[in-house]
């Protein structure tokens, strides 16, 4: 992160000075030739140009859409007479008073908590394992990658299929150690169905991550440690962990962003019937008018995916203020 | 020296990158003036929308409906599946590129009249005498006709008589619920599965229900009625008992007939759209109707597409004339036969269909059921939607509750309540 102020306040560490000095005398010259010569900023302004407009076409009028879809009374017919009438925010008391709303937060909750802390746990315990070095690690982790490079139509069905209450390959392995079978994506175990294929479908992303962090912990300070005696396990807590904490935090957001908003995979094991039902498929139902929710209800529907919207750029937040804090 | 050259160099990308935008731009919006002034020549071309992914453009079902382009045109068809169908059409009658013709799912004809998005048969100069009350009915909407089914299919009992053989059961014993059941109890016990058939969560899964639901004698009007508890109780003591696969509360209709081809089940519960495929197994596969709760058959759901023109904002009367040359090519007395043929359907018209059936005998035990086969919005209307939805929910409880009585009857009680909206 650029902190142009650091520029004006006292520096955190003095010895940055100077590099600040020679970067000031390389953009010395720029700010008065900016002043004088006026046709580049027009040039400066057109090579901005395609990326504003991009911008402001492709994600700025979009939002603003579905903020106002929200606001609006969006029926099928309102696409023929071009009548929503303005509501204020009577949709999103409606959907927040539905009787589905909280159980729904619930198990949105509890999908990406349990997804993330179970991605990331055994993530990081792959990547400190292949950080050795052994004879085929390199291909061994290229196979931990297999869940992330294979289609999710072809992951989410095998999954339903494993897990089929009669005949599913999960419920024999567990009748081998005699527990007995699951029903597996009925309606009170589908939230663990599915937060079980998202984990394994999330550890790839968080291994590579969090392989690549460890890459830029220098290795003479495990030297160093081992010399003063620290065994493996204080190696990673005093070591490791610390010096990953910029890699993790990114790693988490970004997990977070993607959990709260999958939708492939539930639909496909059980269309988000039964506990399985999270915020992100209760939205993709309704604007669908697909699965629990064969009525269509645009306005409903975008008012949940500004929800989401509004948790995920919260979350932004918290990872833009735990960074600056690392940073200072 | 290097700097001049790079603003320069600078100057000259970025007007050329500012003119390429305004020249894309301009291209954009000169677009949609142009297609308004070429609007007699656009209508060389004809578009047409089905749901039939499953066909492409090099199958028998594309050239068929090519060769039924009207003079002068060339005929574009475009396919969804048909859960996307009436979403394409919404977006597209928005946009004012309708298609000439659609084909969509009956129940979803109701929904998108009431939306605006058809244009009634009369203004197209639709034919739309000569078919079956039972089969056009979803095609009238407070009682304005808006199109033709392209033919017809409905739901039967398939059993597989090798293991019926084996298990001693009688297929005349087959009339009632309590008979079904006895025969379930028996086959499972001789060491074969029960029954499949779809309780996937939306509308695939309600069209599988309808036949246990009117059988018990409920009415969609009614879906909290102590009836239609009772099918609930029915399906959901199936999977309690393991009659039925518990997959059945996933399954749509391809899976749980994929179940019943493995050899396993006996009993299935399908479309007539497989009766060429079940006549073609290693073991013996036969129909019979659903059976209703008491004595005699159940009255089941009419399904398959109806042949409709979409609401045209420009150049009507030209899109409607050409419509109405491609839908009388499809469903006309000539055409209509080969038609449901090409889709394995049945021809909506009593007589052509009694050619049709006399002319493959794998069709005759379906004569029945046809005849008996009720329009799934033919109660309610475009209010359907709502008590579909409602009874799809109450299903899923039903089945997960694997054979609860209470949890049945209190998912049927909310039912209810969801119908009203």
């Amino acid at each position: 992160m650029v902190r142009p102020v650091g520029i004006q306040t006292p520096a955190p560490a003095p010895s940055l000075e100077p590099a600040l000095e020679a970067q000031r005398a390389e953009l010395g010259a720029a700010p008065p030739r900016r002043r004088r010569i006026k046709p580049s900023t027009w040039a400066g302004l057109a090579f901005v140009a395609p990326l504003v407009i991009y911008v402001a076409l492709l994600y700025a009028y979009p939002l603003y859409e579905n903020v106002s879809m929200s606001l609006h009374r969006f029926t099928r017919a309102t696409f023929v007479t071009g009548e929503a009438p303005f509501v204020g925010l009577d949709i999103y008391r409606e959907v927040i008073g539905s009787p589905q709303f909280w159980p729904i937060v619930r198990q949105t909750a509890t999908f990406v908590i349990v997804s993330l802390v179970f991605q990331y746990a055994i993530g990081l315990a792959l990547a400190v394992f292949f950080r050795r070095g052994f004879p085929l690690s390199g291909l061994l982790r290229g196979l931990f990658l297999v869940p992330w490079l294979l289609p999710i139509i072809v992951s989410a069905t095998t999954w339903q299929w494993m897990m089929d209450a009669d005949s599913g390959i999960i419920n024999r392995l567990l009748g081998v150690v005699g527990v007995d079978p699951v029903w597996w994506l009925n309606a009170d175990h589908s939230l663990w169905a599915v937060t079980i294929a998202n984990i394994w479908l999330g550890i790839p992303f968080n291994l590579v991550i969090l392989y690549s962090g460890l890459q830029n912990v220098p290795a003479d300070l495990y030297e160093a440690a081992s010399l003063d005696g620290a065994g493996a396990w204080r190696q990673f807590w005093s070591i490791t962990f610390p010096l990953l904490r910029p890699v993790t935090a990114i790693t988490l957001l970004l997990g977070f962003v993607y959990t709260l908003k999958v939708v492939d995979i539930v639909w496909i094991m059980t269309m988000g019937t039964g506990t399985s039902q999270t915020l992100a498929t209760w939205a993709y139902s309704m604007a669908f008018g697909k699965g629990t929710s064969a009525v269509i209800k645009y306005s409903q529907a975008s008012a949940v995916g500004s929800i989401l919207l509004l948790v995920a750029l919260v979350m932004g937040f918290v990872y833009l203020f735990v960074q600056r804090r690392q940073e200072d | 020296m290097i700097t001049t050259r790079s603003t320069r160099l600078a100057k000259v990308a970025g007007v050329a990158a500012g003119a390429a935008l305004v020249t894309t731009l301009a291209a954009c919006s000169s677009d949609s003036p142009s297609g308004g002034d070429t609007s007699s020549a656009k209508l060389t071309t004809v578009t047409f929308w089905d749901p039939y992914p499953q066909y492409d453009d090099s199958s028998d079902w594309a050239k068929y409906v090519q060769a039924c382009a009207p003079a002068g045109t060339t005929l574009k068809r475009t396919t969804a599946p048909t859960a996307d169908l009436l979403n394409n059409l919404t977006t597209a009658v928005k946009e004012g590129n309708a298609p000439d013709v659609i084909l969509l799912d009956n129940p979803a004809v109701p929904e998108a009249a009431s939306s605006g998005l058809l244009a009634p048969a009369s203004d197209v100069g639709i034919d739309t005498s000569g078919f079956d009350a039972n089969l056009a009915g979803p095609g009238t909407v407070d009682d304005v006709t808006y199109g033709v089914p392209v033919g017809a299919n409905t739901l039967g009992l398939y059993y597989n008589k090798d293991i019926l053989d084996k298990a001693g059961v009688d297929p005349s014993t087959l009339t009632s619920w309590d008979g079904l059941n006895a025969a379930l109890e028996k086959v499972t016990k001789a060491g074969s599965k029960g029954i499949t058939f779809a309780g996937i969560s939306g509308e695939e899964g309600v069209f599988q229900f309808l036949p246990w639901f009117w059988g018990s004698g409920a009415n969609l009007k009614d879906p909290g009625s102590a009836q239609a508890a009772e099918a609930g109780q029915l399906v959901s003591d199936w999977i309690g008992k393991g009659y039925a696969p518990k997959s059945a509360a996933t399954d749509n209709q391809s899976a749980s007939w994929d179940l019943f081809l493995t050899g396993k089940y006996a009993f299935a519960e399908n479309g007539s759209w497989f009766a060429k495929a079940a006549s073609e197994q290693k073991f013996h596969a036969v129909m019979v109707p659903i059976p209703a709760k008491d004595n005699g058959a159940a009255p089941v759901p009419t399904g398959g597409e109806f042949a409709l023109a979409p609401l045209q904002k420009k150049d009507s009367s030209a899109h409607y004339a050409n419509a109405k040359q491609v839908i009388d090519c499809l469903v006309g007395k000539d055409n209509q036969v080969k038609t449901a043929d090409a889709l394995g359907y049945f021809a909506a018209n009593k007589d052509l269909r009694q050619t049709q059936i006399a002319s493959d005998k794998i069709w005759t035990p379906w004569a029945a059921a046809i005849e008996s086969a009720q329009g799934r919005t033919s109660d309610l209307g475009a209010q359907y939607t709502v008590t579909s939805a409602a009874i799809s929910t109450a299903l899923q409880t039903s089945l997960n509750a694997a054979g609860d009585s209470g949890q049945v009857a209190d998912a049927f009680k909310q039912a209810a309540q969801d119908a009203q909206g």
